[in-house]
């Protein structure tokens, strides 16, 4: 479990953050909405993150749907 | 007017209280205390309510505190809940022998909007993760019992969570009323004498 390896999407808003999370259930993506780790920003925000294997499904689902503004590797 | 209190032997915020009495109707007042939160509690008060404070040494494990007003306008109201609220008082600060318990009683963080307030649970939940100490105890009641079910957002999070020694407890007269009975994946099905017990016993009872 610790030796998982995440990617985070952030988002400019909160909104855009759950239309993603919409598109990612629609898609059957397993994802999770986490609060944007502290080392990314100390914003009271949100994110979404999935394990590395499925960084590809999720860009595809999300390319011209919704734009995400930083792709991080956890 | 001057007088003597003697706090000796009394619990915090007990000493400071009687001070806080008795400068209040006394120009002077030596108070005698036998801790040294006691004579710090005082010396704010002293600090607070603009008035002369000194503290000698009189041995045998007394202290003695003066304070002293200079005119009598010169005292400044002070709110008693104001001081109890800011003392150091050791009991206060020491971390309890009870439990550090989390209350979920909604599915959702706040109150004023619902897609937010899920947002904000799911975040809140997955930072429990992180917190050092973890809560000893997780209580979910009413809608809080949701996110103890199958297609719960946060199952994995409280899954991580009692694998990391977390007690959780979940409403049995909830997961009833919500007819969640097969539904619920992680926790124990509770009862009001275990979560009104646990809650009545906690040092610290967090509610999101």
């Amino acid at each position: 479990m610790e030796q998982q390896k995440y990617i985070v999407f952030l988002f400019p808003s909160v909104s855009h953050t759950l239309k993603a999370e919409k598109i990612l259930k629609e898609q059957g993506i397993a994802h999770k909405l986490i609060p944007v780790p502290r080392h990314i920003g100390s914003d009271c925000g949100v994110c979404l993150r999935v394990t590395a294997d499925r960084q590809d499904a999720a860009e595809s689902a999300l390319q011209g749907r919704v734009n995400w503004e930083e792709m991080v590797f956890l | 007017m001057k007088t003597t209190v003697d706090a000796r032997g009394l619990a915090c915020p007990q000493p400071v209280l009687l001070a806080k009495k008795a400068i209040a109707e006394n120009e002077e007042v030596i108070v005698l205390v036998d801790n040294p939160i006691a004579v710090e509690n005082i010396r704010r008060l002293a600090e607070k309510a603009a008035c002369g404070f000194s503290v000698a040494d009189k041995g045998g494990g007394t202290l003695e505190i003066a304070l002293t007003r200079k005119r009598v306008t010169d005292l400044m109201p002070v709110d008693s809940e104001a001081i109890v609220e800011e003392l150091s008082c050791a009991s206060a600060q020491e971390k309890g022998p009870g439990p550090f318990v989390v209350v979920l009683s909604d599915n959702h963080m706040g109150r004023g909007d619902d897609v937010l307030g899920d947002v904000l649970i799911q975040s809140f939940i997955h930072t429990l993760l992180q917190l050092n100490p973890l809560p000893d105890t997780i209580i979910c009641y009413n809608a809080g019992v949701k996110l103890a079910a199958k297609d719960s957002a946060v199952l994995d999070d409280l899954q991580q969570l009692v694998q990391a020694g977390v007690n959780i407890l979940v409403c049995g007269t909830c997961v009833n009323y919500f007819t969640l009975g097969e539904k619920i994946a992680v926790g124990h099905i509770s009862n009001m004498y275990d979560i009104a017990e646990t809650m009545a016993g906690a040092s610290r009872l967090v509610r999101p």
